[in-house]
């Protein structure tokens, strides 16, 4: 078995077959044109706007025969009344004899039901992630994906794991653990992991070291739920009672805090890395509240100084990449980046994920509790969101998860299966 | 609603932070002799907080925490000065109770009493992330103003405040959906109002739509 990815689609029936009926009739190409232009202006197709409008398909061999929508279908059997009076028209003037064809009622979401609607009609396609090919991911990218969940994994001592990776550069920008419970590790292993986000510029190299290594408790993995995981478990911190109560650090902080899960956790260390990187950037901002000039605040002052900071740093990481740091900006939130989770995130951390402007959302083992990226809700797939991410499910070989361990196989595969 | 909000603003200064700057009638106590206070008056609190927000750049949401007939903790939206989207009204005032009750020493089982007996009074219906979370509290009720077509938990977009799940997976209570009870538009015409001062006082600092975020591909 190897490492798969799948993705979960925000829709849990993509492939609707719902057609609408359209009346087309063949027509010869000299005219296509013409016809085009006169429908379009008499009977345009409103609420089918991803419907082609002419069709070309190839019949008894080299034959192509072109077929245009005059216009919608007002009734089963309307092949030839109660067309609009200007296309009635056309169909007079050009000898056409309409038929009732069907068209897909809605524009595809996946590269599969684009393809199905066509053998319809055609329709037309924009993916959603135009950049990265219509899966939302290049084929070249999966090593890489597939090193970062590794790494997560690694990372992953207790609890969920998540890091935060810009797959532009291949740069980790944050990590972090589930901070829910208080542990003698919770505040420090948060603070180091921040620091070592920021070291970690190139980070398939900063991690190469490690990443063959075994899990370090991977029998984990394969019970099918982790009652460590903030997600899995959201009311367990109400049950935790420590032994003892330690002090406050005199400077804020927490001991333990039930909302931090790994997601919202990454979430804060990766605005605290900005904060941290890119200061100047704020510096402008309340100035023009004090003195009343806000004017003279425009966005490209900051921006400037920004691309010689970035400049800097990436030149000595990336060469390859400077020809291109002219465009570098500091990003906007999350915006383009993605996260790596152990665990599929709850309600809560995958509108955080949504707040942030996660690019991409990546999970190895399913949350069948309270998941909220396909198990329980899809969130993803809510349109009212004002962004919306892809999620993809990674499945983890059980050779890697049975690597250093015991664990059965039958554990592992119900984990995977649930 | 809210959230859109946020594209046409840049990050603000480190500026000071909540509890100092925040307009000081949301620390007093509300109580008028032995009479309770009405809904309206704790949203008025909330309210301030959203004005808060307003004047400091961020999208106008703010919420009051009640026990007892006593505001405990208020917060504004800081999602702009924290460069964190998740940094939203409830998520502020929530960390100030966190960490006035662990600073007192007060446990894990401890401090679930407590949220078990607070209310919270919020201008905007809580997004579904806040709803998530005020259900993870354990927080008693909740009241707010205008309701959230976008992101609402609280029955726009998804009904986090009611008790659902869980066919037990693991036998354990634990895992159960804790609702609360939620009462909406008290007062939503002034929190509405509010939105619409942050569309009209506009934002000269807005980043450029589409500006490039990242490297091209290669």
């Amino acid at each position: 078995m190897v490492w798969e990815l799948t993705e979960v689609p925000g829709n849990p029936t993509p492939l609707q077959h719902s057609t609408v009926d359209v009346v087309a009739a063949n027509i010869v190409p000299k005219v296509t044109n013409t016809l085009i232009r006169q429908l379009n202006q008499v009977c345009p197709l409103e609420n089918l706007r991803h419907v082609k409008r002419v069709r070309r398909r190839v019949v008894c061999g080299e034959n192509s025969e072109l077929s245009i929508i005059l216009c919608l279908s007002t009734g089963p059997d309307n092949c030839n009344e109660g067309f609009p009076e200007e296309v009635q028209k056309i169909v007079e003037n050009y000898h056409l004899s309409p038929f009732i064809a069907k068209v897909a009622s809605c524009s595809a979401t996946s590269k599969e039901e684009w393809e199905e609607q066509c053998r319809l009609w055609p329709t037309s396609y924009h993916p959603p992630h135009d950049i990265d090919g219509v899966s939302g991911f290049k084929e070249e990218e999966l090593p890489s994906i597939f090193h970062c969940m590794r790494t997560a994994m690694q990372l992953s001592q207790v609890g969920n794991t998540a890091i935060i990776v810009d797959p532009s550069s291949m740069q980790m920008i944050s990590k972090a653990t589930d901070q829910t419970h208080q542990r003698d590790t919770c505040l420090k292993g948060n603070k180091c992991a921040m620091v070592e986000a920021d070291n970690a510029n190139s980070f398939p190299e900063a991690i190469e070291d490690k990443a063959d290594t075994l899990l370090p408790s991977s029998s984990r993995f394969c019970n099918g739920l982790d009652r460590e995981v903030s997600c899995i478990n959201p009311f367990g911190w109400m049950k935790q009672r420590c032994t003892e109560q330690k002090t406050l650090p005199s400077e804020g902080g927490f001991l333990w805090h039930p909302l931090w899960h790994a997601a919202v956790v990454a979430i804060e260390n990766a605005a605290e890395r900005d904060r941290m990187t890119f200061p100047a950037s704020t510096s402008s901002t309340t100035q023009p509240k004090l003195n009343g000039d806000v004017d003279n605040c425009s966005d490209d002052e900051p921006a400037k100084r920004l691309k010689i900071v970035a400049n800097d740093e990436e030149q000595s990481t990336h060469p390859a990449h400077s020809s291109d740091l002219p465009e570098r900006n500091r990003p906007y939130l999350c915006t383009g980046f993605d996260i790596y989770l152990v665990w599929e995130p709850c309600t809560m951390c995958a509108m955080a994920l949504v707040h942030q402007r996660f690019k991409r959302v990546f999970y190895a083992f399913p949350n069948p509790v309270t998941g909220a990226l396909g198990s329980v809700y899809r969130l993803h797939g809510k349109k009212s969101l004002n962004h919306h991410y892809s999620v993809f499910r990674i499945k983890v070989p059980e050779a890697y998860l049975n690597g250093s361990t015991d664990c059965s196989e039958k554990g592992c595969s119900n984990s995977v299966s649930s | 609603m809210r959230r859109n909000l946020d594209d046409r603003l840049p990050p603000l200064e480190q500026f000071v932070r909540r509890i100092s700057g925040a307009p000081p009638s949301c620390a007093r106590s509300l109580t008028l002799g032995a009479q309770p206070m009405p809904a309206t008056a704790f949203m008025e609190l909330a309210l301030d907080q959203a004005k808060f927000a307003l004047d400091n750049l961020e999208v106008p949401v703010g919420c009051v925490i009640v026990e007892n007939g006593k505001v405990i903790a208020s917060g504004s939206n800081r999602t702009n000065a924290t460069r964190n989207a998740t940094r939203h009204a409830e998520m502020e005032a929530i960390d100030v109770l966190l960490q006035e009750w662990q600073s007192i020493g007060l446990d894990q089982t401890l401090v679930a009493e407590k949220f078990a007996g607070c209310d919270l009074y919020v201008t905007c219906e809580p997004c579904i992330m806040c709803a998530s979370a005020l259900s993870i509290l354990g927080i008693r009720e909740v009241y707010f103003g205008c309701p959230n077509d976008k992101f609402g938990g609280c029955g726009s977009v998804m009904s986090l405040h009611e008790s659902l799940l869980s066919d037990d997976l693991t036998g354990s209570q634990d895992t159960r959906s804790r609702g609360f009870k939620c009462t909406g538009g008290i007062m939503a015409e002034e929190a509405v109002a509010l939105f619409r001062n942050f569309y009209e006082q506009g934002n000269p600092n807005a980043p450029k739509p589409h500006r490039p975020v990242r490297v091209d591909q290669q």
